[in-house]
């Protein structure tokens, strides 16, 4: 039966059965689901373990975020240990990460994510029109409706209205945001 | 008639009187050790037509706020072409 653990075959499905329910919050991916799915040869009780050491390295990558140098040498280093992985299964490991880091990246990011964020936005110019009798007409005006939520709630609308001058003076402050993210950004 | 979105329910259109903002970097979180996301937290204030002002904060990451930076430049010039 130990055999069937060593092959890698089935790893690759473990894996991204591993990256959903651990990274993308997906809830029905139970042990044995995985077993029967893609171990049917295999006991619970010697499946568990195996499953719990695979969830482990494919946690320890993601948290630390690897770079493919990092991970060559984590990924030899457990090949290297009693109880580790075979060298067909670190590749299989490593072939995972490299295609699913930036996703399961993202999903990482928006777990740490609680408050409100901006789920969407848009906008249209309104010409107002005044009263005939004023000497003033068609005093365009922008109005922006922004979606903003927390991750799994419903969402909350907010509609704000702008002339061309609170229009400049937030510009304004909006390029004094993307100055200090540029200078955040610069290499150290 | 329908907001800027078009199915949802027309919302009466409020005037920022705030506008305030920060840049931070989150490091590291319980789920994810080596974090390094900046984001942009916002804080508006917003008075509705009777004067009443409520405020509303909210984060984006830096690609959100680069869209919402470019909406605002491309709302402001066709402002001023009417």
């Amino acid at each position: 039966m130990a055999g069937e653990l060593e092959g890698s075959k089935s790893l690759s499905g473990l894996l991204s059965g591993l990256a959903q329910e651990a990274f993308h919050g997906h809830q029905g991916i139970t042990e044995e689901l995985l077993r029967s799915q893609l171990y049917p040869e295999v006991s619970l009780e010697e499946f568990r373990p195996f499953l719990a050491k695979m969830r482990g390295i494919l946690k320890s990558i993601a948290s630390a975020d690897m770079d493919f140098n990092q991970l060559e040498a984590f990924l030899t280093a457990q090949t290297k240990k009693q109880g580790g992985i075979t060298s067909d299964q670190a590749a299989v490991i490593s072939k995972f990460w490299k295609s699913h880091k930036t996703k399961i990246r993202e999903s990482l990011m928006n777990q740490s994510r609680w408050d409100s964020g901006l789920r969407g936005l848009s906008w249209r110019i309104d010409g107002k029109s005044q009263s005939r009798h004023s000497a003033q007409i068609h005093t365009p005006v922008a109005i922006m409706e922004l979606e903003i939520g927390k991750s799994g709630q419903e969402s909350e609308f907010l509609c704000l209205e702008f002339d061309e001058v609170k229009v400049n003076q937030l510009l304004k402050k909006l390029s004094e945001v993307e100055e200090s993210i540029s200078t955040l950004m610069q290499p150290a | 008639r329908p907001g800027p979105g078009g199915a949802r329910p027309l919302l009466v259109a409020g005037q920022l009187i705030d506008f305030q903002w920060k840049l931070g970097v989150a490091i590291s979180a319980d789920s994810c050790k080596s974090l390094k996301l900046p984001c942009v937290t916002v804080a508006l204030k917003v008075a509705d037509g009777s004067g009443n002002i409520t405020c509303k904060t909210f984060e984006m990451t830096v690609p959100q706020f680069q869209n919402f930076y470019s909406q605002f430049k491309e709302m402001a010039s066709v402002l001023e072409t009417f």
